[in-house]
């Protein structure tokens, strides 16, 4: 039995851990939709690495009090804590890039700052995932960016916000954040964000996207959701539901 | 582009071309190369751009085919 974590620390992982259950979702969705048979594959992939990711969590999360079965899919979709721009892809190809790659890096980003020795050893193997999901992403949104600037622009002012707010609010700095004040994250929210909104004014620097109408202020302290880490009350559908839940396939289940 | 793959799964051994993969940039050639070719543990896997490859001996072979014949 590892050490209780405190109550702000499971929202914290309950988040990381429900955002990467939607992408590698998202990513299998898409995995036969790509421009190239390249694209899927590396989608395929990818949705795979998540999937091992979220049973790696799910294992500590259990031992900090949650429900196998809750977590695993059996809640109503209000209660899930994913990154809005994951609760559906209204587009094409471009849409969902620009939708899934800053939820991936934020995800990442948070993960990373978990300062616990006993994560350690977990971190470094998703680290090794997520550098080339990451990768991938930044080269598929520069060629995107070349194709159809004006969709990834449009995209990214929603979903950019979307993500800081799981990230958390700039208010969080040093002596506000109270996971770094805590000692269970070594970077406190407000570098973390610094890192993510610096990584794509540069991916996007010179490209005919401009980032220029992003909210990157965003989220309000006063609006955001602690738990759910986000400022609205939208949600994933309930066919998201029952697709994570696997109720179509339960004929094939093992146990 | 097309990019060809070359691979060997320890070093010191002869690095083999395994494949090739369609990518628009480098950076994505190499990231397919990655998804496409992961069966191994690769000491190296590398992408070289097809048009970059110098050729020696070979070349396109005859795939003409005469009607009359």
């Amino acid at each position: 039995m590892s050490e209780d974590w405190s109550e702000a620390a499971v929202d914290y992982v309950q988040a990381i851990y429900d955002t990467k259950l939607l992408l590698g979702h998202r990513y299998a969705q898409w995995s036969l939709s790509g421009p190239s048979l390249e694209d899927d594959i590396g989608g395929a992939s990818a949705a795979q690495e998540e999937i091992g990711h979220v049973r790696q969590l799910a294992r500590e999360l259990e031992e900090q009090g949650r429900d196998a079965d809750w977590l695993s899919g059996h809640r109503d979709p209000d209660e899930f804590a994913n990154a809005a721009c994951l609760d559906r892809i209204d587009g094409e190809w471009p849409t969902y890039l620009a939708s899934i790659a800053p939820a991936d890096r934020a995800a990442w980003y948070l993960i990373d700052a978990i300062g616990r020795d006993d994560l350690s050893g977990l971190i470094t193997k998703m680290g090794e995932d997520e550098y080339f999901h990451l990768e991938y992403h930044d080269a598929r949104l520069e060629t995107l960016a070349a194709e159809d600037p004006e969709t990834v622009q449009q995209t990214l002012e929603t979903t950019l916000p979307q993500t800081l707010a799981l990230i958390g609010p700039a208010a969080y700095d040093e002596d506000e954040d109270p996971l770094y004040q805590a000692g269970f994250t070594d970077r406190p929210i407000a570098e973390i964000r610094e890192s993510f909104v610096q990584h794509y004014r540069d991916l996007f620097a010179g490209t005919d996207v401009s980032l220029e109408n992003v909210d990157w202020d965003a989220p309000a302290l006063e609006e955001w959701d602690e738990t759910r880490r986000r400022v609205d009350t939208g949600s994933i559908s309930d066919t998201d539901v029952e697709q994570l839940r696997g109720e179509a396939n339960e004929l094939f289940a093992m146990n | 582009m097309k990019y060809e793959v070359f691979a060997r799964i320890n070093q010191g051994d002869d690095t083999k071309h395994i494949g090739n993969v369609t990518a628009e940039s480098d950076r994505l050639a190499q990231i397919y190369a990655h998804n496409t070719f992961n069966e191994e543990d690769w000491d190296l896997l590398a992408v070289a751009r097809t048009e970059h490859l110098l050729e020696v001996t070979g070349g396109r072979p005859d795939l003409e085919v005469v009607a009359h014949e």
